[in-house]
């Protein structure tokens, strides 16, 4: 009898495989599954505004009363900006996420390209409060940061003979991460960052290096160093403060913008969805990642 | 009826255990064959004994040597199974030999919990105590491969002592009553009887520890620096777990670097059948 049960429950189970596989046969049928590839800096963000659509609305009819009532799915996989172009001119996502400016060539490789921009990110040049030179300067040069970060000055008494002789801790992300790609493009153009330097898991592993130690120097992001504003201090780079409008018009430029794209025009629900990113929801779920919202 | 089900539950398990066995040899083969197309591209001499990892090229031309890796994961895990060696075996000789029944039944519990802690915790305490320390002695960044050996030697600890201490147990019931009733002392029959008969114990330990020292990511990724340069004792590196954990995440699926991160795991599966049946015929070795 108990054989007889089990066996029953596994066909079920075996049966209940299968009817997630329903064939999706009219083309202009409404779609109620969104689908996003792209940049890991982004995905997490759409991910958290995703999951508080889907609670709040459940099925699309509360959306809005026109759509039917099919349940809302939105798939998030991230695989970094480059997987997030490809991903849209091969047509296996509605959506690609990238953290970096799209390529002339790419831009020309969708038909019909939509961008929408969701945020800034930003990178300051931040070291220990606790460090002397917070007292002597305020503003490092583009050309300073550069000597820094490539081990051309060691030690900190080679940056002011002031200063103690003390070795300069750089601190810096991964080779592979976005962050690494807009520093080196803003401040490094073609030299190359010090083999020596301290390569952090996240940025927020980065800035608490720079907390804990007195020497470090480091390009935290924006969303990181506002969360530490009372142990970090950050530059001004050439002049330019690292404030939200400086970042937002554009006149700092340690920044990547953060944004998807879109082969063809959104449909409603698309539209319905995007919207919502743009709502103050969307904006907090930004602002909570540490980026500065665009709109 | 029953020998009809026992035929069938002893199949079952012949399955499970076929199928435990083919686990290890499709990871094998996968990762295999992830890493050809990085092996064709780049060559064998090329990857395994570059010395310059830049696999993202901003500047100049991508670079796939992990020399440096390689070099700097054995430093790393020698450092911690000398320490964990001579701490572990002096731990097991005291819980078997020196420590009565209820303060073994005390202290095991805690040596079995070392192993618990997860080793992300292991790495916050290191990044805490240990870097901390050789900062405030005067190092301007404390992470370093001295760093990385002590932390992973308290990790590997618990496996050294455990597997040590229970042989050497054994071997003190064995031999206890002769060697008092001989008028021998305690600490002669524990270098002279003991230590010699648990050697092969040892080295079954070091094995287990080796493997889990050289595997080890996130606790050696937070304290060790991450750095590609040739790994120094007091200067940073980065091991191959390091690399693939910092990595893995951000890189674009199928490209140079992505299957260049696959060898580099191929590399470390190989080093690990390598020191393990260097081990194992040393093993065969003491016991002739």
């Amino acid at each position: 009898m108990k054989k007889t049960a089990a066996l029953l429950i596994s066909l079920l189970m075996v049966a209940a495989l299968f009817t997630g596989c329903t064939p999706n046969s009219d083309k202009n049928a409404f779609k109620g599954q969104i689908y996003f590839n792209g940049s890991t800096s982004l995905a997490p963000i759409i991910a958290s505004i995703g999951s508080t659509f889907t609670e709040e609305y459940k099925t699309w009819n509360k959306v809005d009363p026109s759509f039917p009532e099919t349940d809302i799915a939105i798939y998030v996989s991230s695989g970094g900006s480059g997987a997030g172009v490809k991903a849209v001119l091969e047509g296996t996502s509605d959506f690609g996420m990238l953290a970096r400016a799209i390529k002339d060539s790419e831009k020309e490789a969708i038909k019909d390209y939509h961008e929408y921009m969701v945020a800034k990110d930003a990178l300051t040049i931040s070291v220990n409060k606790n460090n002397p030179i917070c007292k002597l300067m305020d503003d490092i040069s583009s050309d300073l940061a550069k000597k820094i970060f490539s081990g051309e000055l060691k030690y900190w008494d080679e940056v002011d003979p002031s200063l103690e002789h003390q070795e300069i801790v750089v601190v810096i992300r991964d080779l592979s991460g976005g962050a690494y790609e807009v520093f080196q493009k803003a401040i490094m153009g073609e030299t190359l960052i010090s083999e020596n330097a301290i390569q952090s898991p996240s940025m927020g592993a980065l800035a608490t290096k720079i907390v804990e130690n007195k020497w470090a120097i480091g390009y935290a992001g924006y969303g990181v160093y506002n969360k530490n504003i009372d142990n970090l201090f950050a530059f001004k780079v050439d002049g330019v403060e690292p404030t939200e409008a400086n970042i937002i018009d554009g006149s700092y430029t340690i920044q990547r913008p953060v944004m998807f794209i879109m082969d063809g025009e959104p449909t409603k629900a698309q539209q319905a969805f995007i919207d919502y990113i743009y709502s103050d929801v969307g904006k907090a779920a930004i602002i909570d990642n540490g980026y500065i919202p665009s709109k | 009826m029953h020998t009809s089900l026992d035929k069938i539950v002893s199949r079952i398990i012949k399955l499970l255990a076929a199928i435990t066995a083919l686990l290890l040899v499709f990871i094998t083969l996968f990762i295999a064959r992830e890493s050809i197309p990085a092996f064709k591209q780049i060559g064998v001499a090329d990857f395994v004994f570059g010395s310059k990892w830049y696999p993202v090229a901003f500047v100049g031309e991508p670079s796939y040597g992990i020399f440096n890796m390689i070099v700097a994961t054995l430093y790393v895990s020698a450092i911690a199974v000398a320490i964990a060696l001579v701490v572990g075996v002096g731990a097991a000789v005291f819980l078997s030999c020196q420590a009565n029944q209820r303060q073994r039944n005390l202290l095991y519990p805690f040596i079995d919990l070392l192993a618990g802690i997860p080793s992300v915790v292991y790495g916050f305490v290191g990044l805490m105590v240990i870097v901390k320390c050789f900062e405030n002695l005067g190092r301007s960044a404390g992470e370093s491969v001295l760093a990385g050996g002590i932390l992973l030697s308290i990790m590997i600890l618990p496996f050294m002592i455990s597997a040590c201490s229970e042989t050497m147990l054994k071997h003190r019931e064995a031999y206890e009553k002769t060697s008092s009733a001989l008028g021998v002392s305690k600490w002669y029959m524990v270098t002279e009887l003991i230590l010699p008969a648990s050697r092969k114990s040892i080295l079954v330990s070091m094995a287990l520890a080796i493997g889990r020292a050289m595997g080890e990511t996130m606790a050696v990724m937070m304290v060790i620096g991450n750095s590609t340069k040739f790994p120094t004792l007091l200067g940073k590196a980065q091991t191959i777990p390091a690399l693939i954990a910092l990595e893995m995440g951000m890189v674009e699926v199928n490209s140079l670097h992505y299957h260049a991160l696959y060898a580099a795991g191929l590399v470390l599966m190989l080093l690990l059948f390598a020191i393990n049946a260097i081990i194992m015929s040393v093993k065969q070795k003491v016991l002739e």
